[in-house]
């Protein structure tokens, strides 16, 4: 198992042991050891298929891999970092917001709805599955988790949103009212709802 | 010790008479007591200091607390990380990275073309740095601010630490630090992973790094 570890909230600290990890483009600020960083391509490392399908959607995503033996330190632009285990489920998230992620893990990409027009992501969002660890970026302050359940379904602002995991349906609300209140100039006036059971993950700035 | 956490981004320091704190000018937040500021002209080494100073842009208009009374320093709402010298080791840091330090402290301004060379100019040049860095000597306490905090990554000898330009601060101890191009064809074409030129560290000590590639200014 790959072990993640927090250094503060604000910098990751990944062991490597001749294994590999794939982390945003840039977001290195030191490492100890044997350590080699590669872009991971135009696919974020996930073969051909991938490839095309980010230049065709246009959610593209900037990884390297990094390999080798030694310790990497991960950061970017002094945002808050949560790490997330994953175990065979399905993790949606906002590609800028990726910041490490395990080399078992594999990323694709997933029609979003509607949501990504609204958010200014595009209409596709990167899909994470499999079993490891990866590490997800916030601005402005510690991420929170919202759990959802069937009782209780979720609303947020798509430029909070982060990422969202579990068995979720997202559907896209259009509030007409409240449009009206704010005016046709301070922007959208749309949020997102999440039903189902699972978690949110939304950071305390808007993007 | 000297200086007091109050949250990441303040820091107090009590000021009583021979205790004096130079600060980085307008870095002042609150201040409780009988203090009084004033500016610092010729920094250490005089005259001649000064001018190479002000000659190597290695220069941050710098003022002195005296009195008796605590001060609160903070500066524009970046991080700032207490490091303690304990005489044994000196710290090297970019000037406008300073917020204060003991007065007891001696800083000096080095070339970092010397010693190092051509490589030690291009390695200020490659970081943005300049080619000057200011060295603090002695036994007290400097504070340092960053973007997003800074972490302490040890140096060992025969087991150099790499570094990304972008994020580095400073360094404790003797260690030399070097430019190294890990460039390839993948970053002539746009592919590369975004790590083209590191800062190799070597020798023993302790290099901090700020959680984020953005500069200070």
């Amino acid at each position: 198992m790959q072990s993640f570890r927090l250094n503060g909230s604000r910098v990751l600290e990944v062991e490597l042991r001749g294994d590999a990890v794939r982390a945003a483009a840039g977001a290195m600020i030191a490492y100890t050891g044997d350590v080699a960083f590669k872009n991971a391509g135009m696919g974020g490392g996930d073969g051909l298929r991938a490839a095309i399908k980010r230049r065709a959607t246009g959610e593209s995503v900037s990884l390297m891999r990094c390999s080798g033996k030694g310790t990497v330190w991960f950061a970017k632009d002094a945002m808050e970092i949560v790490v997330i285990e994953m175990a065979g489920d399905t993790l949606k998230v906002e590609s800028e917001q990726l910041l490490v992620v395990s080399d078992n893990l594999r990323t694709d990409v997933a029609f979003a709805g509607l949501r990504g027009a609204s958010s200014g992501q595009g209409l596709f969002t990167t899909t994470v599955t499999g079993n490891g660890p990866l590490a997800l970026l916030s601005a402005g302050g510690p991420p929170i988790a919202l759990e959802v359940s069937p009782q209780y379904p979720l609303v947020v602002d798509p430029q909070a949103f982060v990422a969202s995991r579990g068995q979720l349906n997202q559907t896209f609300v259009t509030d007409v009212s409240w449009r009206n209140l704010v005016g046709e100039s301070s922007g959208e006036a749309f949020s997102l709802r999440f039903d189902g059971t699972g978690v949110v993950y939304i950071q305390p700035e808007e993007r | 010790m000297a200086f007091e956490q109050i949250n990441p981004k303040v820091v107090s320091s009590a000021v009583a008479p021979g205790r004096e704190v130079l600060s980085r000018r307008g870095s002042m937040l609150a201040y409780t007591g009988d203090v009084g500021f004033s500016p610092v002209h010729t920094g250490p080494g005089g005259i001649g200091g000064l001018a190479g100073r002000a000659v190597a842009g290695e220069h941050v208009s710098m003022m002195v607390a005296q009195g008796s009374g605590t001060v609160y320093y903070g500066f524009a709402g970046l991080y700032v990380t207490i490091i303690e010298l304990d005489g044994t080791a000196a710290l090297s840091v970019e000037a406008d990275r300073l917020v204060a330090h003991d007065a007891a402290l001696q800083s000096t301004v080095v070339f970092l073309g010397e010693g190092g060379g051509l490589r030690g100019m291009v390695r200020g040049a490659v970081s943005g740095q300049g080619l000057f860095t200011t060295q603090l000597h002695g036994v007290g306490s400097v504070a340092v601010m960053s973007h997003g905090g800074t972490i302490a990554v040890p140096v060992r000898s025969g087991e150099p630490t790499t570094v990304d330009p972008q994020a580095y601060v400073g360094h404790v101890g003797s260690v030399e630090a070097k430019v190294s191009l890990n460039a390839s064809w993948r970053d002539a074409v746009g592919r590369g992973s975004g790590e083209a030129v590191q800062l190799k560290m070597s020798g023993s000590g302790t290099v901090y790094v700020q959680a984020s590639e953005q500069k200070i200014r």
